[in-house]
């Protein structure tokens, strides 16, 4: 496969160039240690170390609202509405770009959902190797280290002024050299970008799962009646927030609305989240999962079984946002999966 | 690529052509598509329903397959937003539809079969489908027997339907209600206490059932107790469908969507399921 070597000071030209033709979003220090993706602008001091991004990128593909349908109550007619805006993530590591690729899966499952598509279709991804592990994190324990698709280059920082830049798609590559021709990566270029990708997989290895991730759907499905999901259910607060920012749930609601006239409506989908109570609650006032224990396991079962099932993927991805943002410090992922292993271990 | 893979959320119009009012909370809606042509549903199939300004909400069909001519009926409960909408409506009016969506009861299964109807309350509309299926291609199934139950008299729907159904001496009807008052002189009890006044033969009987959460693992238990095998025994389990095509997760049962896996499912298939029953 083609890779160049980029140079820091190449790099104010091409984005600019890029930021013509598309909306470009780059990873910056929004607060101190706590990055995100912003619009690029000029001047905007790219975080090319940062540990990972505060707020899922599923955003770009998937809205957390987003609207589907414009209609006309009086005629009861209705036409689609599919916005694509042309998009380039700068900076995404291998995690999220896994995590962009299970949702991509997903939504072409059975009948595709042509507005994740359209929109999937019309962002570029550069990845970027990680220079650091969040404090939270452990996506090397969960085969999200390295992805093989999904991007259109990939990054790796060799040196101070240097990148090491690997061609994945044509796209890619014409946007790559849309400033004029560049150095083809030597071999001591492609070494550093190994051993810097070693030595981050090794840093993220330090916190993770104790056993192969592949086991966690069979742990699963010897869990159900663990009193762990009591335990650690006890302290949620229902509040979703580990939904909203994990980068692989993609659960919403549909709703919609009229105009001040009503006579014009739009109906719209948004983010919705599993651990709340409304949920899986139906018409009579039945609800499905009653008990934070049952959302809870349910989440957990969705991650580590019934994504897996489907796909052959955990439907974790290790970032670890799910553990930052849990309001009562009960949402770990790996904590609960390691849980069980032992329980499962001891058991057997 | 069919219409629905490509505008997977737009619905297309249908006007309501009959209201037809079943107790104090449940209508009958017929509706006919204002493309002229059949909704090709299956008995068991559900579709969304827009009421636009309102929302949209799934519906079993409650009529069989290509009734008359290319109308289709849903039997609604006025219990939420769109549903009140619903009943507001007045004939002429439209709405959206999109659909058919789910699994349906397998028709060709039922061939030659005995079939056990068990419709717990609102239960009885999504069997309807099948059971009017069979109605119309007699001699194609064995015996049919309608178990109804309902909370009170009150809450009984298609009566005069059902009437008409104990009327044949090709149809064998069971009702009861859980607690009755001076109207009722049938049976009162739970839909549990019909099945052990019904002789079968279990090595040829088929059993669909629909009806609320609870009542399923009481009634499979006796099915199961009067022999009749897991692979024979169907549920419509219904949970609310928003998008219809398997993304929402609203559905889920387990790991499975209820909009795309079922809502029909054989009991043999959900068993280890233990969010199904």
């Amino acid at each position: 496969m083609t890779s160049y070597t980029v140079y820091m000071d190449q790099l104010p030209g091409l984005l600019e160039l890029w930021a013509k033709e598309f909306q470009v979003h780059v990873p910056v220090e929004v607060e101190e240690g706590i990055y995100d993706f912003v619009p690029w602008r000029k001047d905007e001091e790219i975080a090319w170390e940062y540990d990972v991004a505060y707020n899922t990128l599923k955003r770009f593909f998937l809205p957390p609202r987003e609207t589907l349908l414009r209609f006309d109550p009086a005629a009861c007619t209705a036409e689609v509405v599919c916005e694509a805006p042309k998009q380039l993530l700068f900076g995404v590591h291998p995690y999220d770009v896994k995590a962009a690729n299970q949702l991509d899966t997903l939504m072409r499952k059975d009948v595709p959902d042509n507005n994740f598509i359209a929109r999937k279709k019309n962002t570029v991804i550069f990845a970027l190797e990680p220079a650091a592990v969040a404090r939270n994190a452990f996506w090397a324990s969960v085969d999200a280290h390295k992805v093989d698709n999904g991007y259109d280059l990939y990054w790796t920082r060799i040196s101070s002024a240097s990148f090491h830049v690997e061609v994945a798609t044509r796209r890619g590559k014409e946007l790559l050299l849309a400033g004029g021709p560049l150095d083809l990566a030597t071999d001591a270029d492609k070494e550093a970008t190994r051993r810097a990708h070693q030595r981050i997989v090794k840093e993220s290895l330090r916190n993770g799962l104790k056993y192969p991730w592949r086991e966690t759907a069979d742990i699963l499905s010897r869990a159900w009646d663990s009193t762990l999901w009591q335990h650690r259910a006890r302290h949620c607060f229902s509040c979703g927030t580990c939904n909203l920012v994990c980068p692989t749930c993609y659960c919403f609601d549909m709703k919609e609305e009229l105009d001040n006239s009503l006579t014009k409506g739009e109906r719209y989908r948004e983010w919705d989240g599993c651990m709340m109570d409304s949920f899986s609650r139906v018409a009579g006032d039945h609800n499905f999962r009653p008990h934070t224990r049952e959302r809870f396991r349910h989440r957990y079962y969705r991650k580590g079984k019934y994504i897996f099932d489907k796909i052959g993927q955990l439907g974790c991805v290790g970032c670890g946002r799910c553990v930052s943002g849990c309001t009562s410090g009960i949402a770990d992922p790996k904590a609960v999966f390691n849980e069980l292993w032992e329980a499962d271990r001891h058991d057997s | 690529m069919t219409p629905d893979t490509l505008f997977q959320y737009v619905p297309t119009p249908a006007t309501l052509v009959k209201k037809e009012k079943l107790s104090d909370f449940v209508t009958l809606f017929t509706f006919q598509p204002d493309s002229g042509r059949a909704l090709m549903h299956k008995p068991g199939q559900f579709i969304m329903l827009s009421m636009y300004g309102v929302g949209e909400a799934p519906f079993s069909v409650s009529s069989p397959p290509n009734a008359s001519g290319s109308t289709f009926e849903l039997a609604v409960r006025r219990i939420g937003n769109v549903t009140n909408a619903m009943h507001a409506m007045k004939v002429g009016q439209k709405v959206g539809i999109r659909g058919p969506y789910g699994t349906s009861f397998p028709v060709q299964d039922f061939v030659g079969k005995d079939t056990i109807f068990v419709a717990g309350g609102l239960g009885y509309i999504p069997l309807r489908s099948l059971l009017h299926y069979q109605l119309r291609h007699r001699d194609e199934f064995g015996r049919i027997i309608v178990m109804i139950g309902c909370r009170n008299p009150s809450e009984r729907i298609f009566i005069d339907q059902i009437k008409e159904l104990e009327a044949r001496d090709d149809v064998e009807v069971y009702e009861t209600v859980d607690c009755g008052d001076e109207s009722w002189c049938g049976n009162v009890g739970l839909i549990t206490s019909l099945l052990p006044h019904v002789e079968i033969d279990p090595d040829i009987t088929h059993v669909a059932m629909v009806g609320p959460p609870v009542m399923y693992k009481f009634v499979i238990k006796q099915c199961q107790a009067r022999g009749i095998s897991r692979e024979n025994i169907y549920v419509s389990l219904e949970r609310h469908m928003k998008c219809g095509i398997g993304k929402c997760g609203h559905c889920q049962i387990n790991g499975l969507n209820a909009c795309v896996e079922g809502p029909v499912f054989k009991y043999h298939d959900i068993q280890t399921h233990p969010e199904a029953i």
